[in-house]
């Protein structure tokens, strides 16, 4: 980070601290009362009908339920999710606005975009982890590729689709091919639905996917899973190696968490944490998460906060030890 | 082919709400096909937002609906009024006009009705085997292939749109540039953003089309003087007589076919295939003087054609992706909204949308076909409503649909911002279509090049040895060249104008 935007964050946090100062004086009494029949707005900073979206939506109507306000969702796309942050930063911390932060905003654009265009995990309260989405590195079934050992036997340069440039599809592969040795470049596609077409058309040899993608051409049999990027064996994919048994270091994952503007009192942070924790608990959540292959990660702010911060780390020393470079000229 | 897939569509479409929207859409279509000024592109792209809270397939329905509905009432103004309300109704001024001065109006709507019912229905069925074929391509199609079709595209919409070459080409270059803002998609890198975070992603297509189309016409034709509506000439004896249809029989299929395959041609459409199909009769026929005096195919053959291209220039869009007009470009933004992408995928990933979509239009014609005799008087009442009252309302609707899509205030800014860019062009005679069409496509090209170039590793001979990508090219290049040998000849559709 350079000199400036270090300032420039500094100044936005003493403000932010300011405001919040004014609000503690006669804001605790709204505070126990939270939500006192005010309407609550999530923010979705992708389109409606992708991963994020449907993850809001049913919490949304479960935390509704629970609290006894309206839970309205809604989407503002834009800039991988960014635009939705940098709005939520700057609404009043008093609960009524959230947001569904995607990890991938936090701990991976930083890596991949100018200092200052990435939101900072400082600017904002965190309510509750909420699960996570595991990357399959996946190729058409007709390749007859199998192993990361066949992708190195190509003997030629290897061609990957990634979901976009500052996306744990883009980290995972580059940090594989990194650590394997293979000549491989990166061909960056619009989203997970035209990585998908074009791994299926054999226009790239590989491509990284969000699992809840990928499963249904998978059981189809036209997709071959070659690895996870999971910590452990996925239970979908039970004879699928991760990248670590491998002998690649490289979990990458997609999170996703409810984020509040910096300075939300803690008693407000409390309700929202037990109604969100109640609405983890209903049965058809519990089946949405199954349905859709996600991986509870319901941990407390802190967690999530420390979670977050190291994978930024991690990823940042690992690039750098692998000279990648996630926004670079390719 | 699997003809599973295309009964349930049916199934789509006969659900009451789908049955409304489709309705919906026809009526609307054939108010703002009625109204000069305000166009299909212009109509759709203002009620883009309103389609947000509506199901995908009833949405597109309805959107659809609004096209083809546009191409039918276009002709009761022609016939009536010596007003075109479409472009794409130019030619049937001539001798519709005539036919009802004779007092024969009766006759020279019911042959357009018949010959559109015709047309769009020949289209669909076509269409209904041709584009499973199409789309049965899909995998075959990576970025090298979209790079040669985007090229083909932004090449064919700037050859053939109205306003001559040079101006088509300048609006497409406009449209180019525009599509550079935002993030480089490859390397993160940021472009013409000015720091700003709204503009990361680009400049959004929907408020780019609402404000050229929507905003920037109404602003247009606030300037034109209102013209006093004439009494309407009576109207009776609508059905055409046998006669009459036997004389204009041969101009219904030789406009069916023509207009089916003018309006897949990106760049094609309604307006050229009935320009091209007027064009042909009149060279085709014994007595070539009876047109311009009141002939009954000179009526069939461009009404017939114009709905058949309408119909047949959702081929390409739904199959591959690719907008062959103005018009498609905005019904793309509709499916994006929508969270679909248009695309190879489509047919397989999304039967009920694309077969719901494609199986409307019989209905949709067949509500057309029903409604357009009766219902002629109330349409041209339509006319007497003030452009004071109209433009103010039409404004309002525009802005706070701007911002409903993606609830950003910026957006409204935007819209304003291109509707007087949009205004402007207007006044200089330059037409917004190339320009949002080649903004669509542009973004598909940069990207494909570089897709591609990424693939072949930096070697561009890539594009000419993969077969399809090969042919395309190769129809570029004849495309580009074919004015150069044709020479001074005149082209058949400028003797019609």
């Amino acid at each position: 980070m350079t000199s400036t935007p270090r300032a420039l964050f500094a100044l936005v946090l003493a403000l932010t601290l300011a405001g919040c100062g004014g609000n503690l004086g006669g804001g605790s009494g709204d505070a126990a009362a939270f939500p006192d029949g005010d309407p609550i707005t999530v923010y979705v900073g992708q389109d409606p009908g992708g991963s994020t979206d449907l993850i809001a939506r049913a919490l949304a109507e479960q935390v509704s339920h629970d609290l006894g306000v309206a839970v309205v969702v809604e989407n503002k796309p834009g800039a991988n999710g960014a635009l939705a942050a940098r709005e939520l930063a700057g609404k009043k911390p008093d609960g009524h606005t959230l947001m569904i932060f995607n990890g991938s905003l936090a701990y991976i654009t930083p890596l991949a975009v100018a200092a200052g265009q990435a939101p900072d995990l400082a600017d904002y309260d965190i309510v509750t982890g909420i699960s996570q989405d595991d990357y399959v590195l996946v190729t058409t079934a007709t390749s007859g590729l199998k192993t990361v050992d066949d992708l190195e036997d190509l003997g030629r340069t290897v061609t990957f689709g990634t979901t976009g440039v500052g996306t744990g599809s883009q980290l995972s592969q580059e940090l594989l091919f990194a650590q394997a040795g293979i000549d491989a470049t990166a061909v960056p596609f619009d989203g997970g639905s035209p990585t998908l077409t074009a791994v299926l058309g054999g226009q790239v040899d590989v491509g990284s996917i969000q699992l809840g993608e990928a499963v249904e051409q998978i059981e189809a049999g036209r997709l071959t899973p070659i690895v996870t990027f999971a910590q452990e064996r996925v239970s979908y994919l039970p004879r699928t190696p991760t990248a670590i048994e491998a002998g690649y270091d490289v979990p990458v994952q997609q999170s996703r968490a409810v984020f509040a503007p910096k300075g939300t009192p803690s008693s407000v942070i409390g309700s929202l944490e037990k109604a969100f924790g109640s609405a983890f608990e209903a049965g058809t959540y519990r089946a949405f998460n199954r349905d859709n292959q996600l991986t509870p990660n319901e941990v407390d702010g802190k967690t999530l906060r420390t979670q977050w911060t190291q994978s930024l780390d991690t990823y940042r020393a690992v690039t750098r030890e692998h000279r990648i470079d996630l926004g670079g000229e390719q | 082919m699997d003809i599973g897939p295309v009964i349930d569509g049916f199934g789509v479409v006969l659900e009451p709400a789908n049955l409304l929207y489709c309705l919906i859409g026809v009526v609307i279509g054939m108010l703002v096909g009625v109204l000069p000024g305000l166009g299909p592109a212009a109509t759709i792209a203002i009620l883009l937002p309103v389609t947000f809270e509506i199901e995908a397939v009833g949405a597109v329905i309805m959107l659809a609906g609004i096209f083809y509905g546009a191409q039918y009432g276009g002709t009761i103004t022609s016939v009536l009024l010596k007003l075109p309300g479409e472009a794409s109704s130019v030619v049937t001024v001539f001798d519709g006009h005539a036919l009802a001065r004779q007092g024969r109006a009766g006759t020279a709507l019911g042959i357009a009705a018949v010959g559109s019912f015709v047309g769009g229905t020949v289209s669909v069925v076509a269409m209904s085997v041709l584009a499973p074929v199409v789309a049965g391509f899909a995998l075959d199609f990576g970025p090298p292939e979209y790079t040669a079709l985007a090229l083909l595209g932004i090449l064919l919409v700037s050859t053939v749109a109205g306003g001559g070459r040079l101006k088509a080409l300048i609006a497409a270059c406009l449209g180019l540039l525009l599509a550079v803002v935002g993030r480089d998609a490859f390397t993160g890198g940021e472009r013409f953003t000015f720091g700003s975070l709204d503009l990361a992603d680009g400049l959004d297509f929907v408020p780019i089309a609402m404000g050229l189309f929507g905003l920037g016409e109404i602003l247009h034709s606030l300037e034109q003087r209102h013209r006093a509506v004439h009494a309407p000439v009576a109207v009776h004896d609508v059905w055409p007589s046998r006669a009459d249809l036997r004389q204009s029989s041969g101009a219904i299929g030789r406009g069916s076919v023509l207009g089916f395959v003018l309006g897949i041609l990106p760049g094609g459409g309604a307006v050229m295939a009935s320009l091209a199909a007027y064009a042909l009769e009149k060279r085709r026929s014994p007595h070539p003087e009876r047109f311009g005096q009141g002939a009954v195919e000179g009526v069939a053959a461009p009404e017939t054609a114009n709905n058949a291209a309408a119909t047949s220039s959702f081929i390409p869009l739904l199959t591959l992706g690719i907008p062959a007009n103005a018009t498609m470009a905005v019904i793309f933004g509709a499916l994006l909204v929508q969270g679909v992408a248009p695309g190879p995928q489509l047919v397989e990933e999304n039967p009920e949308l694309f077969w719901g979509v494609v199986n409307s239009m019989y209905v949709g014609n067949v509500l057309l076909l029903i409604m357009s005799i009766p219902l002629v008087g109330l349409f041209v009442r339509v006319l007497r409503v003030r452009p004071a009252v109209l433009a103010p309302i039409t404004v309002l609707i525009t802005l706070v649909g701007a911002y409903t899509v993606n609830n950003s205030t910026f957006d409204i800014a935007l819209v304003v911002a291109f509707g007087a860019l949009g205004y402007l062009m207007k006044k200089l005679g330059l037409e917004p279509g190339p320009l949002v069409l080649a903004f669509v496509l542009g973004t598909l090209l940069e990207d494909s090049l570089r897709r591609s170039l990424l693939l072949f590793g930096g070697d561009p001979t890539g594009f000419v040895t993969r077969p399809i990508s090969g042919v395309l090219l190769a129809a570029f290049v004849v495309v580009a060249l074919l004015p150069l040998a044709r020479g001074r000849r005149r082209e058949p559709v400028d003797q019609v104008r």
